[in-house]
């Protein structure tokens, strides 16, 4: 009887707990805390494991601990969209009114099936794509955007015809400067619709592509099926998803995505200073940025031999060396590269490091073939892009 | 104020009845299962929690929302943005929409902890 009333007592006050308290509870359970928390788990077809920042309209995050394989696979791969997804396109779009059409500034403006597309000679760019809001949630005072950690960001091999080929046969005019890509995004209210442009160099170099495969299979409905712009070391937004049409024209598209979107101060701004539109430029290619995929923020690892690893990139520019550093960044030491690379492709990088116990802030940073160098603190704008700080976890080894 | 069990049987049951069953209850709220219904959140109780949700959530989800950590003026900058995109905003509501969302989301608030896909269920749909 006595045990018992204890047990029930107990039992009733755990209950209590749960109504007054749930952090007691959460953390008995280790649910994460706190009143914002959701312990959701959401299923979505395709997409395994990935941190959801929204559902309606769709962005998921890459978990940091997935980054180490050197081919992301898509299930695993970040989804940045900014509208709703074409409700139209699905499945049989060789048989479809799906066109792709080229005109503006050319002679010969055109139009292509899907069959006709796929007809053409294929290529392939195993590319690191990364959004430019990636990591605006570190930046300090916080900005709007969507609250990107370190993972929106993957690296694929991605297929299809050269974007220069299709131009070259509409015939670019002299007048021809810049190229505009608009996909079949839904856009909501009178909200402005997803339409960039980037310059004609650009546009025609070998490794720009229209993609209609990531890894080997056709891209998924997230990742712009049925074809993308695939504009290799610049930030994800230059590469259009469910891409219809293509047009040449002769300055800079105008547009809320290319100004006031997508773009960065000229000089160095504190936080609250206005910036003029003609103080900015538009962004173009990624920073040199290293991300630590293990040891994760919070790990308690047992000492002895402990890999830090992760992967590096730089854009257009190669990866020279990757640092890493064990006592908060006093010392730093060379890490290993991995053997697998590509021009546009980050390295995965590992150092090999002996642990005592105690507790680290461990930090990885990285120089590019250009002389470029992770900063201490990244570079604070008004929207949160091209976060490149050094990067740090805090550890536990026992 | 308890029956007491006459058997042995019957009383290790009488004992356990209770606590199993409010164990299960407890397990189940804080379950994932509970909620994996709605993949969609919602805003939080307040003045303006139904217009807000009308007004903002016609176009996107609350979770945008939810993970913003901004001051008061950049929540202005925010709400006028959108009423140029096409929020409709009673524009006597437009004050009392700003300080709902500044006192909800400003920069002195806790993380939001996002969710995530599941695990393991990697088929895509045909």
């Amino acid at each position: 009887m006595n045990s018992r009333r204890n047990f029930l007592k107990q039992m009733f006050g755990g209950a209590l707990a749960v109504g007054a308290a749930p952090s007691l509870v959460a953390r008995a359970l280790a649910l994460p805390q706190s009143g914002s928390t959701e312990k959701t788990v959401i299923d979505m077809p395709g997409e395994d494991g990935l941190i959801v920042r929204s559902f309606r309209f769709v962005d998921l995050e890459t978990p940091v601990e997935y980054f180490n394989t050197w081919l992301t696979p898509v299930p695993h791969f970040f989804v940045r969209n900014h509208m709703h997804e074409p409700s139209e396109l699905n499945g049989d779009v060789a048989n479809s009114d799906w066109r792709l059409t080229v005109g503006g500034e050319v002679d010969k403006p055109f139009g292509l099936t899907f069959s006709e597309l796929s007809r053409m000679e294929t290529h392939s760019v195993v590319n690191t794509l990364e959004c430019a809001g990636n990591g605006r949630s570190l930046h300090r005072p916080q900005v709007p955007g969507i609250q990107w950690g370190k993972g929106a960001m993957g690296t694929a091999r991605f297929s299809g015809p050269r974007l220069r080929d299709v131009l070259q046969r509409a015939g670019i005019r002299p007048t021809g400067k810049h190229v505009m890509f608009r996909g079949l995004d839904e856009v909501p209210g009178k909200v402005p619709p997803f339409i960039r442009s980037i310059p004609i160099e650009k546009a025609l170099d070998s490794d720009t592509l229209i993609a209609t495969h990531m890894n080997g299979a056709p891209l998924t409905k997230h990742h712009g099926f049925p074809a993308r712009a695939l504009v290799p070391g610049w930030i994800g937004a230059a590469s259009c998803k469910w891409l219809t049409e293509i047009k040449v024209l002769d300055a800079e598209f105008v547009g809320n995505f290319m100004s006031p979107g997508y773009r960065m101060p000229n000089q160095p701004i504190k936080p609250g200073d206005a910036v003029k539109p003609e103080d900015t430029h538009p962004l173009t290619a990624l920073n040199v940025k290293s991300v630590i995929a293990g040891p994760i923020e919070g790990a308690r690892v047992k000492a002895g031999k402990v890999a830090v690893h992760g992967a590096a990139w730089a854009g257009e520019n190669n990866i020279a060396k990757v640092e890493v550093s064990t006592d908060g960044g006093t010392s730093w030491n060379a890490a290993g590269l991995g053997h697998d690379e590509a021009r546009y492709a980050w390295r995965l990088w590992n150092y090999a490091w002996t642990a005592r116990s105690g507790d680290y802030t461990i930090l990885s940073r990285a120089t590019d073939s250009e002389g470029r160098t992770q900063p201490a603190t990244a570079l604070w704008n008004p929207s949160g892009y091209l976060y490149n700080a050094v990067d740090q976890v805090k550890i536990h080894v026992a | 104020m308890w029956h007491e069990p006459e058997s042995d049987a019957k009383r290790r049951w009488a004992d356990w009845f209770p606590a199993a069953a409010l164990a299960v209850v407890v397990v189940l709220a804080l379950s994932p299962w509970t909620f994996a219904q709605k993949p969609t959140a919602d805003l939080p109780p307040g003045p303006m929690q139904a217009k807000a949700t009308t007004s903002c959530l016609e176009c996107h989800e609350a979770r945008i929302i939810l993970q913003q950590r901004l001051s008061k003026a950049a929540w202005t900058k925010e709400v006028d943005k959108m009423m140029k995109w096409g929020a409709v905003v009673d524009t006597n509501d437009r004050d009392a929409l700003i300080d709902y969302l500044s006192v909800n989301f400003g920069p002195d608030q806790a993380a939001y902890e996002p969710p995530r896909t599941s695990v393991g269920k990697t088929a895509v749909k045909k």
